[in-house]
């Protein structure tokens, strides 16, 4: 166990460094959302100031998304293309402490990034991003850096049975968006859909994160949500460990680990 | 107990072809191999490409599952004992590949450490003495991108010693190494069997074989031809002469026209820059040379030196492969 949590340290530790010294890095993670946070406030000032802080979470949390299931469908693929997917394999740690080392690096960049371009943006615009309910907003990030974390998980390991899948799971992006509630509430959907979104964390950290910011947040409503992430989570955690060694067997059956 | 046990060990790789109409291509790239390798022994897996050496080398490394046969690592089976057998072996594929590239060879040791479970500190220990032994101290903080060849197959060596395992797969070590890079890393092989690690190599170079292993198995389309000591293996030519001419462009009908002279054994091809080495195995010596000149001049091929000498190795195996090294 502790050698498992050492692995998820040091591969978060690599592959920030790794990312951080790509020169791409510095587009995708201060320019570009630099470039997104300055257009989204400049519409933002001309229009209904109240409903600002709804669309900076709404919008943060699509990008989050994206990252996550970008990079979720990216990291083992990476991994297999540099040949160090049937070194992790060979290993003795589990491929899913290294999963959850690489998510966790993507989210936290992806969230240091929102947080660096919106705030940067909002100052030179003077456009107040207040949130409403700090403490609990902030300590709904955390539980919610843990929901998404449990979803990459589930993500994962099907990269590592077929690189045709990941086209796949590139589908999930826009479906994400409408049914996690990032940019609308879910009400305004057909109400069959509403279950569905109930069986997604991403929609229970999008709806706490929405309702702590603009301040309608009852002690109730965030408990609810945190529970639900938490659940979820370990639901996805529990699947995700059992798909873990579905895919691994198969793809020792089917020689996919590597791509010679 | 042996250290490696294998018994009609198989793999089929099944492919699906076609865009429409689709259906299953069969491959077989193992075919009933059986050996054993002892402890602390340096055992050869010989044979040209694509003869199942490297699939064989992830059936022991338990990266892939036989279609068929049974294979025991230390007593473990690779199949269902990997968690078993993976702290106690080490391996190495052939090529770059394998690193990460971005980052320092003293990172990639900290992060395979920590994938093998080695306590920090035992880690911090071994670190410089890794190095040392593969010639990389003082290059540790640069960041693998910028290193050679060579270099990047060392880290390889130190990387899969990390752990100490017990026992060691290296799949074509020195491919792609220039001469000065193989030698010194057959010599970190040779240290590697006096420290008692029992070592499992592949080559397709009969010369490393050779030069270091006790044992050599050659392998051809997925089967053992041969296993015995590099000594017994010479044997196998120990009736043949062998002719070798030299030409300058030469096409596959000359080839096969000189393996239909009844009293050649085998016919093999080796390539030289501008020119080509057509190597002739024979029991008649000297006595068949007017015949192959005869058929080469005659088709219009442009001749070079022709010498005829005494089977080396690798004429054995090129004999036990069928020419096709």
């Amino acid at each position: 166990m502790i050698a498992n949590l050492r692995v998820v340290r040091t591969t978060f530790e690599l592959d920030v460094k790794q990312q951080a010294v790509g020169l791409f890095m510095i587009f995708g993670v201060l320019i570009q959302p630099l470039l997104i946070a300055i257009m989204a406030i400049y519409m933002l000032v001309a229009r209904d100031p109240s409903r600002g802080i709804y669309i900076v979470v709404g919008s943060g949390m699509t990008g989050l998304w994206t990252s996550l299931l970008f990079r979720g469908t990216f990291n083992i693929n990476a991994e297999r293309f540099m040949g160090t997917l049937e070194g992790i394999v060979a290993s003795p740690s589990s491929l899913a402490a290294v999963v959850i080392g690489k998510t966790l690096a993507s989210v936290t960049l992806s969230l240091l990034s929102m947080i660096f371009s919106y705030g940067l943006a909002s100052l030179i615009f003077r456009f107040p991003l207040n949130v409403a309910q700090p403490v609990p907003f902030l300590l709904s990030l955390l539980v919610m850096v843990f929901a998404f974390i449990s979803f990459g998980l589930l993500i994962s390991p099907l990269m590592a049975v077929n690189l045709s899948l990941s086209g796949w799971v590139n589908a999930l992006e826009y479906p994400m968006y409408i049914l996690g509630g990032f940019l609308f509430p879910i009400l305004l959907l057909p109400g069959w859909s509403n279950p569905l979104s109930y069986l997604l964390a991403p929609y229970w950290a999008a709806r706490v994160l929405h309702t702590t910011s603009s301040g309608v947040a009852t002690p109730a409503d965030i408990l609810l949500s945190w529970g639900m992430m938490l659940i979820l989570g370990g639901v996805y955690i529990a699947a995700s460990y059992r798909l873990f060694e579905i895919v691994l067997h198969r793809a020792r059956v089917h020689a996919t680990l590597s791509l010679m | 107990m042996n250290a490696i046990e294998v018994r009609d060990l198989h793999r089929v790789f099944r492919a699906t072809i076609g865009t429409i109409r689709r259906r299953t291509k069969e491959v077989t790239a193992v075919d009933g191999i059986s050996f054993d390798v002892r402890e602390g022994e340096l055992f050869g897996l010989l044979g040209p490409n694509g003869a199942g050496k490297t699939t064989t080398v992830k059936m022991l490394t338990t990266l892939l599952i036989p279609t068929g046969g049974s294979a025991t690592i230390m007593g473990y089976d690779v199949v269902r004992d990997a968690d078993s057998i993976r702290p106690r072996i080490g391996f190495i594929f052939g090529g770059e590949r394998g690193l990460y590239w971005r980052l320092s060879a003293k990172d990639n040791l900290r992060y395979f450490a920590d994938l093998y479970h080695v306590d920090p500190d035992m880690a911090k220990r071994r670190l410089p003495r890794l190095l040392e032994l593969v010639g990389l101290n003082g290059r540790e903080d640069e960041k693998v991108e910028g290193y050679s060849r060579g270099t990047r197959q060392r880290l390889h060596v130190s990387r899969c010693l990390l752990h100490d395992p017990q026992m060691l797969f290296l799949d074509e070590p020195t491919m792609g190494l220039d001469p000065v890079g193989a030698r010194e890393l057959r010599q970190v092989i040779r240290n590697l069997v006096a420290e008692e690690k029992t070592v499992f190599l592949t080559t397709h170079y009969m010369f490393e074989a050779d030069a270091l292993c006790e044992r050599v198995a050659v392998i051809n389309h997925g089967q053992i031809v041969a296993l015995d000591t590099p000594e017994g293996l010479k044997r196998h030519v120990e009736d043949l002469s062998v002719i070798e001419v030299e030409v300058f462009g030469i096409a596959q009908q000359m080839v096969d026209s000189l393996r239909q002279i009844p009293e050649v054994d085998t016919v093999s091809v080796e390539n030289r820059d501008q020119k080509q080495a057509v190597r002739v195995h024979s029991k008649l010596g000297s006595a068949i040379v007017p015949e192959i000149m005869h058929r080469l001049d005659g088709n219009g091929v442009r001749l070079g030196r022709v010498t005829v000498r005494e089977p080396t190795l690798e004429d054995a195996y090129v004999r036990l492969v069928g020419g096709e090294a």
